[in-house]
């Protein structure tokens, strides 16, 4: 990025208040310690760090497999980590729904879609594991009460509709049912409760943790230490370090304070960076990737992103200078993110593009009503009233909406080569809605590496640590440069799973 | 030694004055709890109140009921949201001695007037 383009983005970013200073808090001095000699203040059968999904399909899945005595720590006072704010887009193979609806899907051709979005470095292994078990997962939420949408979606890089969705479009629409399941299973639960460093044994095995008690995040609280023996071992849980402007900074200089993000405040990657201390592999830190739906016009994820996931396969994305498409609307996120952040202004200052959506299609999803209600997104009678709101050249404008619904009619996308399946019959015709796009840091892609096994690796061994299991987006590697929108769900559940079924199976 | 005590008793003292003075209290609850701090710090004058401390006055339920919204609203109650239910802790958005944001804020910009920032 040059000097000037970082400039005009950090102008334009404080422009927006966006709350910046929350992250740069340096999470406190983590350190792992020899067991020898320690008192155990309480001994548990399984131990996990981190209540998201990974954490809390582990938790249901050792139940299920006899475990006795499960507990999960999470350090901030409330449960569910980026889960409990996710968009609820979960991606599966051969499900009921794509049954029904005559979709033609394989483990085969979801690993496919993603291996070509991780651009040569994805973990085909591990995908193909995941992709082997994602309907179990989202079993394991119908079981717990989760509800979906009755309709599949097609996201971004995937050659298929495979994605449900929450009822209530919100990864808590599967975090709050598999948090009351736990609890009825007998997990117990503790928040304020943070990880501060591993216990090991002779042989370099993790016996247990450190926890620190009655733990307020980012205040000055002194709290308490204590030993956690484990006695089948520990799984971390403990998601991604998007909001750690200085870890993510350390990997990708342009990702500064001042870029938004979408991430809850406990995403600081403690958890990960105590685990390289022990000797886990470090793998694809540097891969971060942003959102392509997010809008400059509200803070986090907000209501936008889940607006335009579903809007873009009937959407046209324009930029403001030209009044033309200048991206694939449903391209990966890596080419959609630095397509938008290529619209600037004559000074190198960002100018948010635009995604204009008919509101006769736009309206079917639950958000565009919230949208418009809350600022963040306008509906428009004309072309010529859209244009002069947001001083798009209207000559310009009116001719792209020509050629795009000619291409909308032909099925064939001759700018970008668009995959125009979901678009069929869907004209970019008034009354619109328009909504403002910037990426959002997001997700972070790297972190530890991990066997099929939910195993952490040694780096120099190459052997899993015994005792240690990651599962989550704490672990690196498995999507390679860029993940596939609804993949993490699957992921990170299925690894939980995984991770109990190895300890409870040793 | 001696030096000591006097630190100490100046510390005290310094504490003391604190909270006689600079400490600010809601008003609503100035008549409930009055100069009694520990009737909310029951976990020592250092650390923060427990997360239980507020419910031993305030219902969740009632709460819930007070700050209620439309059907269509229905899940951006402060006190029954959609991503944490009826769970969130007091002090994630209230604080007795300074002005706090709601958590909301930090993804939605949904309006709260009666909540004091
Ligand atoms: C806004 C948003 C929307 C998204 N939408 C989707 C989507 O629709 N579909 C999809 O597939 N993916 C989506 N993703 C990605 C996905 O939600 C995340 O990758 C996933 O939730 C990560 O789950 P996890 O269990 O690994 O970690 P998390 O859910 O983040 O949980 C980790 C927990 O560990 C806790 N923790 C961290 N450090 C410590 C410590 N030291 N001690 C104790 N606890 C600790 C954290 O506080 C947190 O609660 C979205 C992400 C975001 C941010």
């Amino acid at each position: 990025m040059t000097k000037v383009d970082l400039l005009g983005r950090r102008k334009f970013i404080t422009g927006l208040g966006v709350a910046a200073g929350a992250a740069m808090v340096a999470p406190a001095m983590a350190v792992s310690e020899k067991a020898a000699g320690v008192t155990w203040d309480e001994e548990f059968e399984i131990v996990i760090i981190g209540s998201g999904f990974a954490g809390l399909a582990a938790a249901i899945e050792a139940k299920k497999l006899g475990a006795k005595d499960v507990h999960i720590f999470e350090k901030m006072s409330y449960f569910g980590g980026n889960s409990a704010i996710n968009g609820g887009l979960f991606a599966a193979p051969q499900t009921p729904m794509q049954k029904k609806e005559g979709v033609k899907d394989s483990v085969d051709r979801m690993v496919g879609d993603q291996m070509k979005a991780g651009r040569g470095i994805a973990d085909e292994a591990l995908l193909r594991h995941v992709a082997e078990h994602a309907v179990e997962a989202l079993q394991m939420t119908l079981d717990a009460g989760s509800e979906y949408h009755p309709y599949l979606q097609q996201l971004g890089g995937h050659s298929v509709a495979r994605t449900y969705q929450t009822t209530v479009s919100c990864g808590a629409g599967i975090t709050q049912p598999l948090l009351k399941k736990c609890r009825d299973l007998g997990v117990e639960t503790h928040n304020r409760a943070k990880f501060e460093g591993f216990l090991v044994g002779e042989k370099g095995e993790v016996l247990g943790v450190k926890m620190r008690q009655n733990y307020h995040f980012e205040e000055d609280q002194p709290g308490k230490v204590i030993n956690v023996r484990a006695k089948r071992g520990v799984i971390m849980a403990t998601g991604g370090f998007a909001q750690n402007v200085n870890l993510r900074m350390a990997q990708d200089p342009t990702l500064t304070a001042e870029v938004g993000c979408t991430n809850a405040p406990g995403a600081t990657g403690e958890g990960m960076y105590e685990m390289f201390r022990l000797g886990a592999v470090p793998v694809h830190l540097a891969h971060i990737q942003s959102g392509p739906w997010a809008s400059p016009d509200e803070g986090g994820f907000g209501y936008v992103s889940n607006y335009s996931i579903y809007n873009f396969p009937h959407s046209m994305a324009v930029n403001r200078l030209t009044g033309k498409r200048f991206m694939n609307e449903i391209a990966d996120r890596k080419t959609r993110a630095d397509a938008e952040l290529s619209c600037r202004d004559e000074k190198g200052n960002a100018y948010p593009p635009l995604l204009i959506t008919s509101y006769k299609d736009s309206k079917k999803h639950p958000n565009t009503k919230k949208v418009i209600k809350y600022n963040v997104g306008w509906k428009f009678e004309s072309v010529d009233e859209l244009a002069t709101h947001f001083s798009v050249p209207v000559k310009a404008l009116k001719a792209q909406i020509e050629e795009y619904n000619q291409y909308v009619k032909s099925g064939d996308d001759k700018q970008f080569g668009k995959n125009m399946t979901k678009a069929a019959g869907k004209y970019i015709e008034a009354p619109f809605t328009v909504v403002r796009l910037w990426p959002k840091v997001h997700y972070c892609q790297g972190g530890v590496q991990i066997t099929t096994k939910a195993e952490v690796k040694d780096s120099f061994t190459g052997q899993a640590i015994t005792g240690l299991f990651a599962a989550g987006e704490v672990c690196g590697g498995i999507h390679g440069v860029s993940r596939l929108g609804s993949c993490s769900i699957p992921e990170c559940m299925v690894m939980g799973m995984t991770a109990a079924r190895s300890m409870m199976n040793a | 030694m001696k030096t000591l005590k006097i630190m100490l008793a100046l510390a005290m003292f310094g504490f003391a004055s604190l909270s006689a003075q600079a400490v600010e209290i809601r008003d609503y609850h100035k008549d409930v709890i009055g100069k009694d701090c520990k009737a909310c710090h029951d976990q020592g004058m250092k650390q923060y109140p427990s997360d239980e401390s507020c419910l031993s006055c305030h219902n969740v339920d009632d709460l819930a009921e007070q700050t209620a919204r439309s059907e269509e609203d229905k899940w951006q109650n402060p006190h029954n949201n959609l991503h944490y239910g009826k769970e969130l802790p007091c002090q994630e958005c209230h604080s007795e001695h300074k002005a706090k944001k709601p958590m909301c804020s930090n993804c939605h910009t949904f309006e709260y007037d009666k909540h004091k920032e």
